[in-house]
């Protein structure tokens, strides 16, 4: 009953309210990932913006329309409307002007906390709700370095660096973790922004009925390789998905904490290399989450990037590239 | 050395070296010689003209309020030049740099900034228009206008006032040279932990950045006391708090504010120099630091600071309503009350600047209620200053314009703030370009409530108005630049486009990019129609003379006293009586009346040691950002013999007899019967200005 | 002005002071001081703040805690030097009181020399941690508990300047109003600070000892 109302709030103001953006962006296909999301978790995202955006938009509208009335009914010399030198002071409007503010607030609030319970990173129950009590989810590790992603299948026993690959119609939950600095592990059209910081797990979910290929981010700041941290996230089939897994797992890479410290060293993934490990080290994730506890850092050499292209000669000369 | 340090470090220079001075940076070096250039056509004229002399005894040495705001205001328009000029190259490297076949020149795969200079031009931008721009601005027109509206000679503390400008200026100086001597932090004007760690950040940009904010932080601190102590102790007799002006409400509030947040900042700032320069653990993923504690602290100043900035735009914006709408500010009790809810909620929001970090619903949600909260006595300004103009007579000359362009930007940063606020929509956009679009948004209403007051007040201290046209002119060029380029901004924010890439991955944002490119250029456009204004304005000063009441339709105390106004700001002191006290005056005719006699006034000495105080604080800034320990040691202990210099030496101020002052007073009164002459022939252009020269004395004012 | 009607008559009001009210320099003086003050607060409590994050067990990283070298009798002896010098200098103040100029250097003297006594204990509690190998870089928690100690410590030894200064200011000039506004503007500072030590001391010293 919930799901048909929110479809149809959905698709009812969804059109309203991104008519004027759409018709700006004209026939260029939708590049709104915001306003195009493929999974549960970005979907529940869209709904609660539709609603703040209705609610918030009919009072900042009718308000700049107000403003706007008064600014031609007043103008000077026009004797369009009534001047009172002395006028400053009702009741009335005072008690309207707190009025639709508190309640504008008060029911946003309800939302507010509702929404944020259905995608809490740690336990999002649009997702959790929905699961069969066997559903198998799919786990992924995801540790960030300086500047790569590495998605571990502690499940397979695999690893895949800069590129994530999912089954759909699954629950997927990630344990996420940094090795050096803090940043933000983001796909638009699937699941919302989660910090990602050394020495520290944090968590997210995400589920998908949309098979395809989505953009994956590093959304915060983590230093000169930002730019080009980004991963692509494909959403496959479960037939596809098990033959990825079995692609993967006779890939010649392994993956142990030794390799690792290697693999964290400062890199800039300009050419976006995606490398498959077919066996990984048995709780790895913890073990670079303990070393960072212990103080283990990859240091980054004074000035990396003040000559882009000279870095890039450089880590093309140490067989990195 | 307390810590190992990446590169050399001697004992005479620290870290400082040749190979520090960018001298074959292709933006920087021209620069650089464009800039010595520059200073040496300044200070020839300076010397060609023999302004040193005037120059420094009636400026660098001054204690005078409203010099010194004057300055913090100059300040304020170099510094926000300075960071238009890092907003322009950030676009320009953005639109560029799109797509892996985009060019790149200068050493970068694309675009013509590598990522490291592109890093510490994003962070300046943002630290020198938040704290260097805004602040100072802010901080001037509160320096200028507070003590007049509130019937005082001066400051509560003179000497204190020029303290802390000489220190802002330091910061300035010393973010200024991080050009040239050096880098700039890269990671952000918030940083991060754990990135501004020396593992991470081996250079001196962050020592820069930690101690021209600190700086900052002593000098605000410092400025904030003179302000709350004087609206507590030096009002004129009979202005009881209900008949505070509204700006002097907003400045109370915010200085509330910036005494009780900025020591957040200090002591954020002292422990991260301690992780740098110690080798302590604070915010260090490992060893037991926490680097969670950092963005915490950071924010537990960053968002009262937030509204340190926006409550005295909100208080100009409550100043220039009434003017130009010839009635009183509707509900001027619920808008003290909504500043000071402001205030007061400002200390419950600022995990709102990071709901992704992961902390439990709980804690989100709460935070998400408080943050809308805000939203509450923000409306009701809003709705305020519209009924303000319900039932008024509304003149829209420059000024006038400038404020309701903030009203509706803060419309839209308003509506935007609460989709922010909500942790559901939050985790879609926070560190997307969204974000920026909004805070730029409520950033540029204060950008927009400055140049209306900018126009609004420049008449009181210079006695002369702003060319109307040109202002007009560079507000609509403006006000289409900020169209041009944060419309497409929100809009790359909902296609997904994240802050602060060097480059740009995804080829089908490069029309908005091309957009937000051309709306930089009208902004130029209107930073050069500024320029124009400033000349223009100063070419026809003698046409656009003012007496002291310039619009005509003004409420407050300073504009009973001249314009310019008198270094001893009234004759004598008005008795006040009434909430609006010279359009009570005025509405019965006693406006003109004149004091009877006038009395012996006592005024403060000017001052070399505050100058002085603040050359030594960059000095010890610079030294230990490049960890020169030896001048470090002296230049601390310079400014602690000066201060016991200083106090044992006083200030015995010194008295203007009564006598002079009814010469002076006279002579003021004669000259702006002229202008009232002259306006009669020449009526000004824009609004009530041509009938608002109401100088014509009868002589039962006597 | 509201809509309301004026209360005040305009022929018969008062337009100028004509009182010359001056405003009292020393109120002003300790009202700015107050407020410095207040900022000295918010600077500790943020420590405070800064100390409590990072006083579990794992910030000490298992390297040494308060509790392994925390002597309380030793830093009690810190407390006490401290109390009597603002005991020291409100005799001082009250010797102020009756003019009495030698009354209140005596005071002073005592004051300034508690202070030292309690700088020194630190300086020599501090380097004995140092050979003992515990600095501020041992771990996140030991970090915490040199700076909040050691913030206060500075004050003190800044506090410590400000006698001398004072004191030589009321030898060479006596009781004026700018002398007497800073004594008491110190007494607030001296004040603050040992209010501050209680807090060091119960919840950095003996908290630390016993857990």
């Amino acid at each position: 009953m919930e799901i048909k109302w929110r479809n149809w709030l959905k698709n009812g103001w969804r059109a309203v309210a991104l008519a004027p953006v759409l018709l700006l962006s004209g026939c260029a296909g939708n590049t709104y990932w915001i306003f195009d999301p493929k999974g549960i978790m970005a979907k529940t995202n869209l709904f609660y913006m539709i609603v703040d955006v209705v609610i918030m938009g009919a009072i900042v509208g009718l308000t700049a329309l107000l403003v706007v009335w008064f600014m031609w009914r007043y103008k000077k010399g026009k004797n369009r409307g009534k001047y009172d030198p002395h006028w400053s002071h009702s009741n009335t409007i005072e008690v309207f002007v707190w009025g639709i503010p508190i309640i504008a607030v008060g029911f946003l609030s309800y939302f507010a906390v509702k929404g944020t319970f259905e995608i809490n990173p740690y336990n999002p129950t649009v997702i959790t709700h929905h699961m069969k009590p066997n559903g198998d989810p799919v786990e992924v590790d995801v540790i960030a370095t300086d500047w790569q992603w590495l998605f571990v299948y502690p499940q397979y026993h695999m690893a895949v660096a800069n590129e994530l690959v999912l089954p759909v119609h699954t629950p997927v939950f990630f344990r996420l973790t940094s090795s050096a600095v803090t940043t933000t592990f983001f796909i638009p059209q699937l699941v919302g922004m989660i910090d990602v910081m050394p020495g520290m797990r944090t968590k997210n979910a995400l589920m998908s009925d949309h098979v395809g290929e989505y953009q994956g981010i590093a959304s915060d700041f983590a230093g000169a390789g930002t730019s080009w941290m980004t991963f692509k996230t494909k959403m496959v089939s479960a037939g596809d998905f098990s033959q990825w897994v079995q692609q993967v797992q006779k890939a010649p890479g392994s993956m142990t904490y030794a390799s690792f410290n290697r693999f964290a060293q400062p890199y800039i993934d300009v050419h976006h290399h995606v490398v498959y490990f077919s066996a990984v080290e048995p709780g790895l994730f913890d073990h670079v989450m303990a070393e960072v506890m212990r103080g283990k850092t990859w240091p980054l050499p004074p000035m990396m990037t003040e000559n882009m292209v000279e870095y890039m000669q450089k880590q093309a000369a140490e067989h990195r590239d | 050395m307390l810590v190992d340090l990446p590169g050399g470090w001697s004992p005479l220079l620290g870290r400082l070296a040749w190979s520090q001075i960018p001298y074959a940076n292709p933006i920087l070096a021209p620069l650089f010689v464009a800039v010595v250039i520059g200073a040496i056509i300044l200070l020839g004229l300076i010397t060609y003209y023999g302004k040193w002399t005037y120059l420094w005894k009636e400026w660098l040495t001054t204690v005078d309020h409203k010099k010194l705001g004057v300055m913090y205001i100059i300040i304020g328009l170099v510094m926000l030049f300075r960071g238009f000029i890092d907003g322009l190259m950030i676009r320009t490297q953005q639109v560029w740099a799109v797509g892996p076949h985009s060019t790149g020149v200068f050493g970068s795969l694309h675009g013509y900034l590598t990522p490291f200079h592109f890093g510490q031009v994003y962070s300046a931008h943002g630290l020198i228009m938040i704290l260097l721009a805004a602040t100072p601005l802010l901080v001037g027109f509160m320096n200028i206008i507070v003590p007049i509206q509130v019937g005082a000679r001066d400051m509560a503390y003179p000497y204190l006032n020029a303290l802390g400008l000489w220190i802002t200026a330091a910061a300035a100086a010393l973010i200024m040279i991080s050009l040239f001597v050096g880098d700039f932090a890269h990671n952000g004007w918030f940083e991060y932990a754990p990135i501004f760690e020396l593992q991470y950040s081996p250079g001196v940009g962050v020592d820069y950045w930690i101690w021209t904010l600190q700086l900052v932080a002593l000098g605000t601190t410092l400025g904030g006391i003179n302000i709350l102590a004087t609206v507590i102790k030096m009002r004129a007799p009979g202005m009881t708090w209900g008949k505070l002006p509204i700006f002097v409400w907003a400045s109370l509030s915010a200085n509330v504010i910036a005494l009780t947040s900025f020591p957040a900042l200090q002591v954020a700032l002292a422990l991260v120099a301690a992780d740098r320069y110690l080798g302590a653990h604070f915010f260090t993923a490992g060893m037991g630091g926490n680097l969670m504690l950092y963005t915490n602290l950071f924010w537990i100043w960053g968002h009262p600071e937030v509204y340190f900035v926006i409550l005295p735009a909100f208080g100009m914006m409550s100043e220039i309503f009434p003017t130009f709408s010839e009635k009183p500010l509707f509900g001027y009790i619920t808008m003290v009350l909504a500043s000071m809810a402001i205030a007061g909620v400002s200390w419950l929001v600022w995990l709102h600047h990071f709901f992704t970090m992961g902390a439990g619903p709980y804690v989100n949600t709460a935070f998400s209620v408080a943050t809308m909260l805000v939203g509450i006595p923000t409306g009701v300004k809003v709705f305020n200053w519209a009924f303000t103009m319900y039932r008024g007579r509304l003149t829209f000359n420059a000024a006038m314009l400038w404020a309701i362009g903030a009203l509706f930007l803060l419309l839209i940063g308003g509506m935007t703030g609460m989709m922010l606020a909500i942790p559901a929509i939050n985790y879609m956009v926070h560190n997307s370009v969204f974000v920026v679009a909004h805070f730029h948004s409520m950033l540029l209403v204060i950008v927009y409530a400055i140049f209306g007051s900018v126009l609004y007040w420049f008449p009181k201290v210079f006695g002369f108005k702003l060319d109307e046209f040109w202002a007009k002119t560079m507000f609509w060029l403006f006000s289409a630049g900020t169209a041009l380029v944060f419309v497409p901004m929100y809009m790359l924010g909902f296609m997904g486009m994240t802050r602060r890439l060097e480059y740009v991955f995804n080829t089908s944002w490069q029309s908005y990019l091309d957009v937000m490119e051309l709306g930089i250029v009208v902004y130029t456009l209107s930073v050069l129609a500024f320029f124009i204004l400033l000349y223009v304005s100063i070419r026809d000063h003698a046409k656009n003379r003012v007496g002291a009441d310039a619009w005509g339709t003004s409420r407050s105390l300073e504009w009973m006293t001249h314009s310019p106004v008198p270094f001893y700001n009234f004759a004598v002191l008005p008795h006040v009586n009434e909430r609006d006290e010279l359009a009570w005056r005025r509405q019965h005719g006693i406006d003109q009346v004149r004091p009877a006699h006038y009395d012996d006034i006592h005024m403060p000495n000017n001052t070399g040691v505050a100058i002085i105080m603040g050359g030594l604080t960059f000095v010890l800034g610079f030294a230990l950002t490049w960890r020169i320990w030896w001048l470090c040691i002296v230049s601390l202990l310079a400014i602690i013999l000066l201060m016991i210099i200083r106090s044992f030496k006083g200030d015995p101020g010194y008295i203007i007899t009564g006598a002079e002052l009814q010469r002076m007073e006279e002579e003021a009164y004669r000259r702006e019967a002229q202008i009232a002459d002259s306006h009669h022939s020449h009526p000004v252009s824009g609004g009530v200005v041509g009938n608002a020269m109401a100088y014509q004395r009868n002589d039962s004012s006597k | 002005m509201s809509a309301h009607a004026s209360t005040v008559d305009p022929k018969k009001a008062e337009l100028w002071d004509t009182h010359h009210h001056s405003h009292d320099v020393i109120s002003t003086r300790t009202l700015g001081y107050f407020l410095y003050l207040l900022s000295d607060g918010m600077l500790f409590a943020t420590l405070f703040a800064a100390y409590g994050v990072l006083s579990y067990q794992h910030s000490y990283f298992g390297g040494p805690t308060p509790a392994e070298f925390v002597k309380p009798w030793y830093t009690f002896a810190q407390t006490i030097a401290l109390f009597l010098s603002v005991l020291a200098y409100g005799f001082g103040m009250n010797a102020l009181k009756h003019k009495n100029k030698s009354g209140l250097i005596n005071g002073m003297l005592a004051a300034f020399v508690l202070g030292v006594v309690f700088l020194v204990l630190d300086i020599h509690d501090m380097s004995h941690l140092y050979s003992m190998g515990i600095t501020i870089a041992s771990s996140g928690g030991m970090s915490a508990f040199m700076v909040l100690t050691q913030v206060h410590a500075t004050h003190i030894f800044f506090g410590l300047i400000w006698i001398l200064v004072m004191i030589a200011q009321v030898m060479t000039k006596g009781f004026t109003e700018e002398t007497v506004g800073r004594l008491l503007t110190l007494r607030m500072f001296w004040h603050l600070q040992a209010v501050i030590w209680v807090f060091v001391y119960i919840f950095v010293y003996l908290w630390g000892y016993i857990s």
